[in-house]
């Protein structure tokens, strides 16, 4: 999976080409009230790789990812997934085709343990009478055991998630969601509330993700993102303001304005 | 027939107001305290025999008995929010919600011991007697006091929300409190008049009401789901969405009452039903998601699964204990008193396992327990079932209201849930009010026992006992066994984050359906033991005081733990036996108990109990679980 070739890799992600794309928005508004949070989105995205979308507070990231990850209706427009037209399918459901997400408010359970986060993505599928089963034994699959090993979560498996540092519990969420085995990962703002320190740890867990899925985020933290994303959308006020690599984006004018007196500078 | 249909209408004008007053402060109240106040019942009580005290007892006028009435029942109101409510604030919502149960239940009880529950009549002052002569009908003046009142304080009241700089620091308060107090908005001033208001608006109400209906103790306990009812329908979202709600579904009802009067009870329930089906959020309401309904329904005494709480000995000793305990039980202590206790604690379990370990709210238990208790009981009296087909019964039928129950309550969360719980199961019981095979309020009587599985004969009462013991084990085990599952696993995460779940591909509501189920089974298994064991089924298992006094017994031993029901129902039936010889204060006690326990010892007596025990211990753990309390840092 690991050695497709480079030059295959640049040309799904960055000219579209030939390949369907993985996630394809269309058209994509979205409504609360009278207020127009998302209006005519569009936005494609291929097998693998890492895209952000960035832009002012308020400028609708997070509805688009609500939206596509079925956690908000929209009112027009469609999301693709795969082959398949998504819109407006549960987010349960898209959770078990592979589009899996997380949250810009870190988002585990905290009554649990760290192995016990891990499992519930790991019993995704299990219906009906599987689900009386007692709980799985104390390891998990190696890939994951992989995962809490690097992050140095393994340690920390019969710890409540609530009594984690926040860094750890954003390392804990993001394991969580790859632990769905996800086709595309949406990671809303990980960066957001971590110690200086907890970042390169978080970097490298997406970077590491990214071998073998698709990865959408949102971040304000501008040098991550020139560090891991190839191809950037910018985002304000509801509406796609430019997409291309983090270098034209920066350079553009518009995006300047858009971040005048949020940002400072770009 | 027109004139009839115009009749109805004004009688649906009546008890609008009523509704509306009664909402209007409900929704003030929620809205700024975010407490659902279940006193608003007893306050509507409240202001009803002050206008009967102030007239009767103390020779005022009509007019100025009223605002006696309004004002005392306020300030009422105010002494509640500041001595009580006040400290719940940085609680979980629920524990406002119970405080004012407790406080309610303990309301009605003094007024039950004053003034005995049969109605006071209060006559409407002479110049308002008689009637007017609408031309197709002849109206009583009274009633069209009340709307023109009713009607004006709404209005009034809506202006002052919407359009005055008082109203905005309301408006603002209620948004967001935070902001408010850095703009200088003194917020706990504001919450303390807002609760004031609320209460001056339902003691008007009730005010308003004693001529129209008697004044008796209990005038306000079913008036106040009704008005649960509309708040679901309306949504919160806007005052004159509620206050609309209130009139129209008032027309509708009356409206019912003219046509099909046995309906006439449970229309509104029924159409929020409908409402919730179609548009969660409430006709008015704004969205789903409202800053009111907490995200998880997370509560302190929550522990993982419970089970740490328990001294660890090996499983065989403890079994053994607990086996030999049981047997030998009944030598000391009356065994149907046991089995009471035991009922009771199965009960509770019902509750404890939705909130403690899923997450929802079921203020509806009793509904599941009385169908049970009227199914076995008609099974075994008029059908002449065996008794453990007539138990299973019992137990499927509160299963299959369980589910509609269910797939109900989850449409919402949190303190809607409650009172979507409790109007769901107002609805059954009115249902039950009225269906012949109940027999009202005698009941079903002299149920015969049976014998259980055509060897073990019932009528001897060491044998029920073994039966209820076996039952208990049985939903212990069970439950401890579930909460060691995937499922459990999975309760517990929903409980804790419901839209994390989601997005990790787990169905949340069919989840919580089972939940539900499982629950239902619980209460069922309890009603039908009851049933049984006592040989009736009677109106009481199935009002809404018993579902109260199933969150009593869970908060008393602890909510969320294994234990806790079994302890809660040893106090409260314990409590209530010692009690007998007081009469009417049990109620007077049990609501002060009730919100004592909310106020002082909410994490329950478990949490007690449990590390104390645990202190003591020196064998080793060998639970993940409890590898998870005692987690290590690295
Ligand atoms: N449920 C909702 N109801 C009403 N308005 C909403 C809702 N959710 C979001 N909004 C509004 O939509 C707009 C976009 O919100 P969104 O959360 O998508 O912004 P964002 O780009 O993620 O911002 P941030 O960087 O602060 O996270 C905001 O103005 C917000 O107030
Ligand atoms: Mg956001």
């Amino acid at each position: 999976m690991r050695s497709v070739p480079a030059s295959r890799l640049a040309r799904n992600e960055l000219a579209g080409g030939d390949a369907e794309p993985l996630l394809r928005v269309t058209g994509l508004t979205v409504r609360f009230g009278d207020f127009v949070a998302l209006r005519d989105v569009s936005l494609d995205l291929y097998g693998r790789g890492i895209h952000a979308v960035i832009g002012p507070n308020g400028a609708g990231k997070s509805t688009l990812f609500n939206a596509i990850s079925g956690f908000a209706k929209p009112e027009h427009g469609n999301v693709h997934f795969g082959n398949a037209d998504v819109t407006g399918e549960r987010a349960d459901r898209l959770a078990r085709l592979g589009l899996a997400r997380s949250f810009q408010m870190c988002a585990t359970f905290p009554d649990l343990s760290v192995a016990d986060n891990v499992r519930t993505a790991l019993l995704r599928d299990v219906t009906g009478i599987g689900l009386l089963r007692r709980r799985g034994g104390e390891k998990l699959d190696p890939a994951i055991e992989g995962l809490l090993e690097e992050t140095g979560l393994s340690s920390e498996r019969y710890r409540r998630a609530a009594d984690l540092s926040y860094g750890r519990r954003r390392l804990l969420e993001i394991v969580t969601t790859l632990a769905l085995r996800p086709k595309l990962l949406l990671l809303d703002e990980p960066m957001a509330g971590l110690a200086r320190e907890d970042i390169p740890a978080v970097t490298r867990l997406i970077d590491k993700a990214a071998e073998d899925c698709a990865v959408l985020f949102v971040e304000h933290n501008l040098p991550v993102v020139e560090r891991l994303a190839k191809r950037v959308t910018v985002l304000a006020g509801g509406s796609v303001l430019c997409e291309g690599s983090y270098r034209e984006v920066a350079s553009d004018p518009r995006v300047r304005e858009a971040y005048i007196g949020d940002v400072g500078d770009v | 027939m027109f004139d009839l249909v115009l009749g109805y209408l004004i009688i649906g004008l009546v008890n609008g107001s009523f509704y509306a007053l009664l909402s209007l402060g409900l929704a003030l109240i929620f809205g700024l305290l975010n407490v659902l106040n279940m006193t608003h019942g007893a306050l509507y009580m409240m202001g009803a025999f002050a206008a009967w005290a102030a007239v009767e007892k103390l020779g005022f006028g009509y007019l100025p008995a009223i605002g006696l009435a309004s004002v005392g029942v306020g300030a009422a109101g105010i002494v509640i929010e500041r001595c009580l409510l006040r400290h719940t604030y940085k609680l979980d919502p629920l524990y406002g919600f119970m405080l004012t149960f407790g406080l309610t239940t303990a309301i009605q009880g003094v007024f039950q011991v004053q003034f005995g529950s049969t109605g006071l009549p209060f006559a409407p002052p002479a110049w308002l007697a008689g009637g007017v002569d609408l031309g197709f009908m002849f109206f009583p003046t009274y009633r069209l006091w009340v709307v023109v009142v009713a009607l004006a304080i709404c209005l009034g009241l809506w202006l002052v929300i919407e359009r005055t700089s008082a109203g905005a620091t309301l408006r603002a308060a209620s948004e967001n409190a935070g902001i408010a107090e850095a703009l200088g908005v003194r917020v706990p001033k504001v919450l303390t008049a807002t609760f004031g208001i609320g209460a001056a608006l339902a003691g008007l109400a009730g005010a308003l009401a004693a001529p129209v209906y008697q004044v008796s103790p209990l005038m306000g306990s079913d008036i106040l789901l009704v008005v649960f009812a509309i708040i679901v329908v309306g949504g919160m979202g806007s005052i004159g969405g509620t206050i609309l709600a209130s009139y129209c579904l008032a027309i509708i009802e009356a409206l019912i009452q003219a046509f099909y009067p046995q309906a006439a009870n449970i229309v509104i329930f029924a159409f929020m039903c409908v409402v919730l089906m179609v548009r969660p959020q409430g006709l008015f309401g704004i969205s789903v998601v409202r800053r009111h309904e907490f995200r998880a329904a997370r509560l302190p005494a929550t522990r993982e699964a419970g089970i740490a709480a328990m001294p660890v000995l090996t499983p065989v000793v403890v079994g053994a204990a607990i086996v030999a305990a049981l047997a030998l039980l009944p030598l000391f202590v009356y065994p149907i008193y046991l089995v009471k206790i035991f009922c009771f604690a199965i009960f509770a379990v019902s509750f404890n396992f939705l909130l403690g370990f899923a997450g929802i709210v079921s203020f509806g238990q009793a509904a599941l327990f009385g169908t049970a208790a009227y199914i076995t009981a008609q099974a075994l009296k008029v059908w002449a079932l065996p008794v453990e087909l007539a138990m299973l019964a019992g137990i499927a039928a509160a299963i299959a209201l369980g589910l509609i129950m269910g797939a109900f309550a989850i449409r919402r969360r949190g303190i809607y849930q409650a009172m979507i719980t409790l109007a769901v199961a107002q609805m059954v019981y009115f249902a039950y009010v009225q269906a012949a095979f109940t027999h009202g309020e005698d009941g079903i009587h002299s149920v015969p026992r049976g014998i259980l599985f055509g060897l073990i004969d019932l009528r001897d009462d060491r044998a029920v006992y073994a039966l209820a013991a076996v039952a208990l084990l049985a939903v212990f085990l069970g439950l401890r066994g579930l909460l060691s599952s995937r499922l459990g696993l999975l309760l517990v995460a929903i409980r804790d984050d419901e839209r994390r779940a989601l997005s990790l591909g787990h169905n949340v509501n069919a989840l919580k359906v089972a939940a539900f189920a499982i629950a239902s089974a619980c209460a069922g298994l309890a009603g039908t033991l009851s049933a049984v064991a006592f040989q009736l089924a009677t109106l009481s298992g199935a009002h809404w005081h018993l579902s109260g006094e199933a969150v009593l017994m869970a908060l008393i031993g602890g909510i969320g733990t294994l234990t806790g029901p079994l302890v809660g129902a040893v106090v409260l039936v314990t409590m209530q036996q010692f009690l007998v010889p007081f009469g009417a204060w049990v109620l007077v006690i049990q609501g002060v108990v009730f919100a004592l326990s909310v106020l002082l010892f909410r994490d329950g007596l478990v949490a007690w109990i449990g590390p104390a025990l645990k202190r003591t211990r020196s064998w080793p753990t060998f639970r993940p679980s409890a590898a998870i309390q005692s987690g290590t840092r690295p």
